[in-house]
C-alpha cells in the first residue's frame, strides 16, 4: 500500500478530551495503512499537535463558525502543501460543514466516511423518542419544552429529580424547580429551543463505539461501561461488557437508519431495563479502547474508504480494563511559535 | 407495552448470566453483561459455584456443611441470603 494522508481534528486531548489523538494513534497502529496524520487544531496549544509520534503535521483551522468556504479553503491548502487523501472530523461542531462540502471535497480528492444532515439530526433529542422506540430501548419519561410555563408543568409531572437539556448539548441533574427553571434559561440562551426535561434514572452508564457502513451493516462494534468519570463527567476508567441487548441495538440502529460513519450510543442499565440517553454521531473520545481490544474502528473505517482489505471483524475480550492517565511532554518553543506565526508546522 | 416492558428480561436471562459470569478460584466476580464486579467470601463462592452447576437447596447446604464447619441450619440461612443477593442483581429469576 502507499502512504495515506489522513486529517484528523478534535487532538485537544485536554481534560474534556477531544476523540482526535485517539483516532489518530489507532491509524497509526495499523501500519499496512501507512498513514500519515496531518492534525487538524483551531488552537496551538492542543496536546496532539506536540505528539510527533502520533501527528505527523498540524495546521490551524478557522472555526466551523465561520462558515463552510473558509473550511474548504484551508483542506485545499493543506492538499497542496503535503497531499491530503482524506479527512475524519473529531467535533460535533465541524458535522454539519463537513457534510456539507462532503461531495465538493470528494471532487478534490479528499474523501469523508460521514452519515447525512437527516440523520444527524435523529441525534437531536427531541428526536430521540422515535429512535428508542425504533431500536428496541427505553427511554426516560421526556417532554420537550419551549416555554418556562412548559418547564414547570414537566417538572411537576416527571417529579424531582430530572435532566434538563439542551436540544443537542448540555445536561443538568437538577434536584429543585428554581434550579432546573435557571438549567432550562440557560440552554434555551445557548441551543435555542426546544429545551428537554427528563426523567433522572439512577444506574449504571453502558456505550457502545461503532462504525455503521451506509449500507445497514456495521464495521464493528464494542461496547462498554464507564467504572470512574471524571468531574465533567468523561470517562476516566472503563471496562469492556458484551451486553448483547446494547449490541442489538447498536445493531439495529445502524440498520434502520443506514447509518454512515462513526458514532458513540449512549445507554443506561437501571434494573431490568436498558435505557437510551443519547447517540453522538461521532467516534467518542474513548475510541482507542476499542482498538486495545483489537477492534480499530479508524482504520476500518478508512479502509472501507479506499476499498481496502478489510478482514473480518474479531471478537474482543469481556472484562479489559480501560484507564486513562496522565503524561507531561515537553517541547520546543519553536513548534508553538510557528503554529502561532505561520499556522503550520 | 411500554418500552420498558419490551426490554425486561425473561426469566431465561438471568440463567444466561448466571452462567457467563466469569468467576475466579479467589472469589472475583466480573458479569460481561453490565461491566459490574463483585468479591464474594469462601462461603459465597462454593454457593455461587454449585448455582451455576444447576444444585438445588438441599445439595448446596449438603455441600456447605461438608466443606465448612457450619451447621445446617445455618448453611440454609446462607444460601437463601445468597439467593436474595443473585435475585437483586438480576442473576436469579426472582420467584413470582
Amino acid at each position: 500500500m502507499s502512504e495515506r494522508v489522513i486529517g484528523v481534528s478534535g487532538i485537544n486531548a485536554v481534560d474534556n478530551p477531544g476523540p482526535g489523538v485517539g483516532v489518530a494513534r489507532s491509524l497509526k497502529e495499523d501500519h499496512d495503512l501507512e498513514a500519515r496524520i496531518i492534525g487538524l487544531a483551531y488552537d496551538a496549544m492542543e496536546p496532539g499537535v506536540y505528539l510527533d509520534w502520533v501527528v505527523d503535521r498540524s495546521f490551524l483551522m478557522p472555526y466551523p463558525s465561520g462558515g463552510v468556504e473558509a473550511v474548504v479553503e484551508r483542506l485545499l491548502y493543506i492538499r497542496e502543501r503535503c497531499g491530503l487523501n482524506a479527512v475524519i472530523p473529531n467535533l460535533d461542531s465541524e458535522l454539519p460543514i463537513y457534510i456539507d462540502a462532503a461531495e465538493r471535497l470528494a471532487g478534490e480528492g479528499i474523501r469523508t466516511f460521514l452519515p447525512d444532515m437527516g440523520q444527524v439530526r435523529l441525534r437531536g433529542k427531541d428526536r430521540l423518542p422515535t429512535v428508542a422506540e425504533k431500536i428496541g430501548l427505553a427511554l426516560p419519561e421526556t417532554r420537550a419544552v419551549n416555554t418556562a410555563e412548559g418547564l414547570l408543568e414537566a417538572v411537576k409531572e416527571i417529579g424531582l429529580p430530572v435532566m434538563v437539556k439542551g436540544c443537542f448539548y448540555r445536561a443538568y441533574r437538577c434536584h429543585s424547580v428554581p434550579e432546573a427553571l435557571a438549567r432550562y434559561q440557560e440552554v434555551i440562551a445557548e441551543w435555542g429551543p426546544p429545551a428537554i426535561v427528563q426523567e433522572a434514572l439512577t444506574g449504571e452508564e453502558l456505550n457502545t463505539v461503532g462504525v455503521g457502513d451506509g449500507d445497514g451493516g456495521t464495521l464493528g462494534l464494542v461496547g462498554m461501561k464507564k467504572m470512574t468519570v471524571t468531574a465533567l463527567g468523561k470517562i476516566w476508567t472503563g471496562v469492556t461488557v458484551h451486553n448483547a441487548a446494547m449490541q442489538a441495538a447498536a445493531a439495529a440502529f445502524v440498520r434502520a437508519f443506514r447509518w454512515r460513519g462513526p458514532f458513540e450510543l449512549e445507554c443506561l442499565i437501571a434494573g431490568n431495563a436498558l435505557y437510551l440517553i443519547e447517540i453522538n454521531p461521532r467516534f467518542p473520545a474513548w475510541s482507542y479502547f476499542a482498538t486495545g481490544v483489537g477492534l480499530n474502528l479508524p482504520s476500518r473505517l478508512v479502509r472501507r474508504l479506499f476499498d481496502l482489505p478489510l478482514p473480518p471483524v474479531p471478537e474482543y475480550a469481556a472484562g479489559r480494563l480501560f484507564i486513562r492517565y496522565t503524561y507531561e511532554r515537553v517541547a520546543d518553543l519553536a513548534t508553538f511559535q510557528q503554529l502561532v506565526t505561520q499556522g503550520e508546522v | 407495552m411500554d418500552n420498558a416492558e419490551q426490554t425486561h428480561k425473561p426469566p431465561g436471562e438471568a440463567a444466561r448470566r448466571l452462567g457467563h459470569l466469569a468467576v475466579s478460584a479467589e472469589g472475583f466476580v466480573f458479569d460481561p453483561t453490565t461491566g459490574e464486579s463483585y468479591q464474594v467470601s469462601r462461603t459465597g463462592l462454593a454457593v455461587l459455584n454449585a448455582l451455576r452447576e444447576g444444585a438445588d437447596d438441599d445439595a448446596i447446604v449438603e455441600r456447605l456443611t461438608g466443606t465448612f464447619e457450619v451447621s445446617p441450619e445455618d448453611a440454609r440461612r446462607d444460601v437463601a441470603e445468597f439467593r436474595v443477593s443473585l435475585q437483586s442483581l438480576g442473576l436469579l429469576h426472582a420467584p413470582s
